[in-house]
């Protein structure tokens, strides 16, 4: 428990903001991984309390218009979204981080291809492809991790390209490649260390994006299929009840934000750690 | 010369891409298990409806044939005509575009305008050790998903009536003082994001650029903290707010489904959802390509735009 405590109590004493981002994300990948071990009540009891109610002792989060409650709704809800998005995440970073690279040193034809590869992906806004993969593929997780990893590698790509384009200019990698360093040997040593804080934002920002993408197609019921439901699914049902039941969107939009937001202070935490170039004063 | 050579190629690469976004489009829709007429006629159609979609479609010729004679009418700007209401494609999109351009427009600005001068002071103050309430601007900004912001506002200004309308689009040349009205929270639901993005961008680029050897040597030369910032890191640091920017300008054009359906904006992206629940795949096809047009177009130009800010790299790239 010591060794586990140890890195949170280091984060925290730096970066308060970071540390408790990381202390929230550690307690919902907990709950999404326990949660039906937990003795938050059943997801699927139908009728478990009356219709619509709000929260109370029982039902800390309510229940829903088939009178399920919905706190352990929610707590699986959190297991889909963060499955979902961070195993389309990690497909994209690897993939992003050494295409855009790549991309940046060697330049001409290499370059071109990723750039239209990048371009071609790009061109599609992540709703409607969401909706063309969903039409030819049916809705379902393979849909969602499939437009998730097609909207977020363009800017990984891009980013990171650019990134690497002003690095790429500098004496030290001209240097290197003078003296015959292999192209791996200067993408790994000389390169990525300048990217890599750029990478890391960027994966805080793909993994962000790729929750807001994977609620949104929910949303629009494009997501994990009934009786499956991602905070997303949530969202959409309980959005048709808003006016009379607005805790039910207030819980499921909280703690959706929650994750978010905790996933890009995170980042930005992580950001300032990694960056051995951390910003001087102006004067 | 070289720069000349630069953008010819870049043009003609744009155009490569727009060719394979509709060849993409093609085999996508094509693909559909069932095939295209049981996606339009949807499970229960008889062999007569079948055969005259079939006919008006050309779906017994190969399909080359197919591709060839739907991207030669393409060409010629013609995206094909709704099944349901049986307009042209492209003059409905065209109509709506203003609309959603307007929106977009009105969020970039919000955007903007708070996201870049929150970076600016956020980067400062990280510079001395602080910016912390910056950071937390950004981070919320950037996570609170569109449709959990949009039922949000729509909520606190339909059962608290602040006045503003959330629904109910009025046009410009009507009423400019309620189509302004009206936008006001669409654009603010959408522009909370980009505001983010633009603020966390700016601060990353920005603290960047602090540390670079031009700007110590301004400091020593005595330069102003107002003058360094305007001179050697602005300029700097706007390579990669531009990009996010594009980004995101790309992202309004064709991401503002969710906000356009939550309040009843009549623009493209209202329309292509639509046409998706009316099963009208004319429409969903023509109105992604277009998007998507629009998109490669827009990329297109901020690669221009890099020559223009950034000389070494124009050099650079055109030397290749």
């Amino acid at each position: 428990m010591s060794r586990l405590w140890s890195p949170l109590a280091a984060l925290w004493s730096v970066d308060r903001l970071a540390g408790l981002a990381l202390g929230v994300l550690f307690v919902m990948v907990l709950l999404g991984v326990f949660g039906p071990w937990l003795p938050l009540g059943d997801p699927t009891k139908l009728a478990a309390g009356p219709r619509l109610s709000p929260p109370s002792w029982d039902f800390p989060f309510g229940t829903d218009e088939l009178g399920r409650s919905f706190l352990p709704r929610v707590v699986e809800g959190i297991r889909y979204t963060f499955l979902l998005a961070s195993m389309a995440v990690a497909i994209t970073a690897v993939l992003g981080t050494l295409l855009g690279m790549l991309a940046a040193y060697l330049g001409r034809f290499f370059d071109q291809s990723v750039a239209r590869f990048a371009d071609l992906l790009f061109a599609f806004p992540p709703l409607l492809a969401g909706l063309l993969v969903a039409a030819v593929a049916g809705p379902g997780a393979l849909s969602v991790i499939t437009v998730i990893s097609a909207a977020t590698l363009p800017l990984f790509i891009r980013v990171i390209r650019s990134a690497s384009l002003s690095v790429v200019e500098r004496d030290f990698v001209v240097a290197a490649s003078v003296a015959g360093a292999s192209t791996w040997r200067i993408i790994a040593r000389h390169i990525l260390p300048n990217v890599l804080s750029a990478a890391i934002v960027q994966l805080t920002y793909a993994l962000s994006i790729a929750m807001i993408i994977e609620s949104a197609l929910s949303f629009l019921g494009l997501g994990e299929q009934p009786p499956r439901a991602s905070l997303g699914t949530l969202l959409r049902v309980s959005s048709v009840y808003l006016t009379i039941a607005p805790w039910l969107v207030g819980f499921a939009g909280l703690v959706l934000s929650l994750a978010i937001v905790s996933v890009n202070l995170l980042g930005d935490g992580l950001r300032d750690r990694v960056d051995p170039l951390k910003g001087r004063p102006l004067t | 010369m070289r720069i000349f050579t630069y953008l010819g190629t870049r043009a003609l690469l744009a155009l490569c891409t727009l060719v394979g976004v509709a060849l993409l489009i093609f085999i996508a829709i094509r693909l559909v298990p069932g095939g295209f007429a049981d996606i339009v006629l949807g499970p229960f159609v008889t062999p007569e409806a079948r055969e005259v979609l079939t006919v008006r479609f050309g779906l017994d010729e190969p399909v080359w044939v197919q591709f060839f004679k739907w991207f030669f009418a393409l060409l010629e700007g013609d995206l094909g005509h709704s099944l349901v209401t049986q307009q042209p494609v492209m003059s409905e999109l065209l109509r709506r575009l203003p609309v959603t351009a307007e929106l977009a427009f009105l969020s970039l600005v919000f955007a903007l305008s708070i996201g870049l001068s929150l970076g600016v002071v956020s980067a400062a103050a990280a510079a001395q050790g602080g910016g912390r309430a910056g950071r937390l601007v950004g981070a919320l900004g950037a996570s609170v998903p569109d449709f959990v912001l949009g039922s949000i506002f729509i909520f606190v200004f339909s059962v608290w009536s602040l006045g503003l309308p959330a629904g109910g689009y009025v046009a410009f040349s009507e009423d400019p003082i309620g189509n302004i009205m009206g936008m006001i929270l669409p654009s603010v639901t959408l522009g909370v994001f980009g505001m983010a993005l633009i603020l966390r961008t700016t601060r990353d680029a920005v603290l960047t650029v602090l540390t670079e050897g031009h700007i110590t040597a301004a400091v020593a030369r005595g330069d102003s903290p107002g003058e360094i910032l305007r001179h050697h890191v602005l300029r700097n640091a706007s390579i990669l707010v531009l990009t996010v920017s594009a980004t995101y300008f790309g992202y309004l054009l064709g991401g503002a489904v969710i906000v356009e359906v939550l309040f009843s904006v009549p623009g493209v992206g209202f329309y292509i959802y639509s046409g998706l629940l009316n099963r009208d795949y004319a429409v969903v096809q023509g109105g992604v390509l277009f998007v998507a047009a629009l998109f490669v177009l827009l990329n297109m130009v901020v690669d221009l735009a890099y020559v223009l800010i950034d000389p070494r790299i124009g050099a650079a790239r055109a030397q290749r």
